[in-house]
């Protein structure tokens, strides 16, 4: 073992080559440094991004296969032992979830009464694609997953990726058939989020650990933040719906909040990827919210339901009966498609779109129009 | 047919160490999670590059190291030619320092690897400072470059079996 490679040596000259060309290989990689120091997401890297996924996607799949079985079995192992533990842990939790389970069934009962009575336009459900994590960065200042799914599944740069117990976070890279998911701890992931309780939004930022903080707070708002409020995604930017869980507040100081996430990442093992897309703001609807705004302001509480009722409520629903944003929502292809079509022609050609022999809606349609052209 | 099967292996053996280095940029990339994620994944592409630049440099050529790295880059999906320096600088040091290595007691290779780790995390840490603006904490990285450190020895026994043995058939 000592002398091992010693009769091995080279001739000086082809030492003196390989430095030559290890040398111009190092000015190469710096500049590709330099490049993507400017333009770390510039479209040539990030194409080859998603091409090295998509040809190494069954090369990981097949790689992680005995780790997932390994993992399963070392998990039932240790399930075997625990079995008493956690079966008296689960009676307990489920019934606290049955208690909440009667309580959503209610208010999803009152909110739709709510939305009902007052014609919301609902935002686009979200469809969602399922997919198995095949790969993890194992690099120390990288936290991102490889996933199973990509553009042909319908998955799309910027969509959020939920695992069991809440938002993971999103997709960066998308290839034919596999993305790379940006974890909410990563340095670089930054997530519009919503804090219950004090009713403030923020931006959640990764920094290199497991917590990730919360930034753009104003001082004010920062005092009522206590620890254990629930943190959860805030819809702003259109890209996440608004709701899905992130986690709680665990720490709140002067110089940070940070958020302990319900997601835990080393069991995430499947996770969900949220096809969504926003609906715009529908210009006649929101003529029409204006119009009734100003019956109202005559008319008595009682009498404004029925009066407003066709001429307020007629408005938009002949918009969405044109439109197909709420058609396909099982469809994620046509959905993301219709929806980004579709506020384009209503707001160029609003009356073409109206039936012509529904005389009442029409007429609602114009005076709209006339009131505030 | 019967010429065919000496080139076939000479082609195989000539590419096994980059194509190991390969293998090692993929199990960087697979959900392991030792001891519960707890202990990160030891850089097997920097052993592979600090051992057959010394012991078989012809085996790791520079531009096996640069696709290495440049593999390793874009996998990970960090900046493009962070780890391309590290490995062809690495590369650099030891082939600079190769006359020293050979033969010496394989503790001091060790040690000879233990500083190549140390240089090279450094100077990864630095540049991820650079390109974040700001000091990126140092402990993940140190952690992953003592589990790299302490898995040395064992992986030099391997590959020195497998240069030995199969590609160098002594």
């Amino acid at each position: 073992m000592n002398d091992f490679g010693q009769q091995r040596r080279q001739r000086p000259g082809k030492q003196g080559s390989r430095r030559l060309s290890l040398i111009f290989l190092l000015t190469v990689s710096v500049l590709m440094l330099v490049v993507s120091m400017y333009g770390a997401r510039a479209s040539a890297f990030e194409k080859a991004r998603a091409m090295v996924l998509d040809l190494f996607e069954p090369v990981l799949t097949v790689f992680s296969m005995p780790i997932n079985w390994v993992d399963n079995r070392v998990g039932d192992v240790g399930d075997y032992f625990n079995v008493l533990d956690q079966n008296e842990q689960l009676r307990a939790e489920n019934e606290e979830l049955r208690a909440w389970m009667q309580e959503a069934l209610t208010l999803r009962q009152q909110v739709d009464y709510f939305k009902q009575m007052m014609d919301v336009k609902v935002a686009d459900e979200a469809s969602f694609v399922d997919a198995q994590v095949i790969g993890e960065s194992g690099g120390p200042y990288q936290r991102s997953l490889i996933v199973n799914a990509g553009t042909a599944d319908g998955v799309e740069v910027g969509d959020g990726v939920i695992g069991t117990s809440g938002l993971v976070g999103h997709i960066v890279t998308a290839g034919k058939s596999s993305s790379r998911v940006l974890m909410l701890t990563d340095f670089n992931n930054r997530t519009p989020v919503f804090i219950e309780g004090v009713e403030v939004e923020a931006i959640l930022a990764g920094r290199f650990q497991d917590d990730p903080e919360l930034k753009f707070l104003a001082v004010r708002d920062r005092a009522g933040i206590r620890p254990g409020m629930r943190v959860i995604t805030s819809g702003t930017g259109g890209n996440l719906p608004r709701g899905l869980a992130v986690g709680e507040i665990a720490q709140s100081t002067d110089d940070m909040i940070t958020v302990r996430l319900f997601a835990q990442y080393n069991d995430t093992d499947f996770v969900r990827i949220v096809d969504y897309t926003f609906a715009e703001a529908d210009p006649e609807q929101e003529e029409s919210l204006e119009a009734e705004a100003g019956e109202t302001g005559d008319a008595p509480a009682g009498e404004t339901a029925p009066a407003g009722g066709p001429a307020g409520a007629g408005t938009p629903q002949s918009g969405r009966q044109d439109a197909p944003v709420g058609d396909s929502p099982t469809e994620p292809g046509t959905t993301q498609e219709a929806a980004s079509t579709v506020p384009s022609t209503t707001a160029s050609t609003p009356l073409q779109n109206t039936p012509a022999p529904n005389t009442p809606v029409a007429e609602a349609i114009a005076d709209s129009g006339d009131v505030n052209g | 047919m019967v010429e065919d099967r000496p080139l076939f292996t000479s082609v195989a053996r000539a590419i096994t160490p980059t194509f190991l280095g390969f293998i090692g940029v993929l199990f960087l990339v697979t959900p392991v999670r030792l001891f519960e994620g707890g202990v990160p994944t030891p850089l097997f592409p920097l052993v592979v590059i600090f051992f057959w630049s010394i012991y078989g440099p012809g085996y790791v050529p520079s531009i096996s190291t640069f696709l290495i790295g440049l593999f390793q880059d874009l996998i990970l999906g960090g900046p493009i030619g962070i780890w391309m320096v590290v490995y062809l600088l690495v590369q650099y040091l030891v082939i600079t320092q190769r006359d020293y290595f050979l033969g010496r007691d394989q503790h001091v290779v060790w040690l000879g690897f233990a500083i190549c780790s140390a240089g090279g995390g450094l100077l990864v840490w630095l540049q991820h400072s650079v390109l974040a603006g700001t000091w990126v904490p140092a402990i993940p990285l140190t952690m992953q470059m003592l589990v790299t450190i302490a898995c040395y020895p064992i992986i030099a026994i391997a590959f020195s079996q497998l240069h030995r043995r199969v590609i160098i058939e002594q």
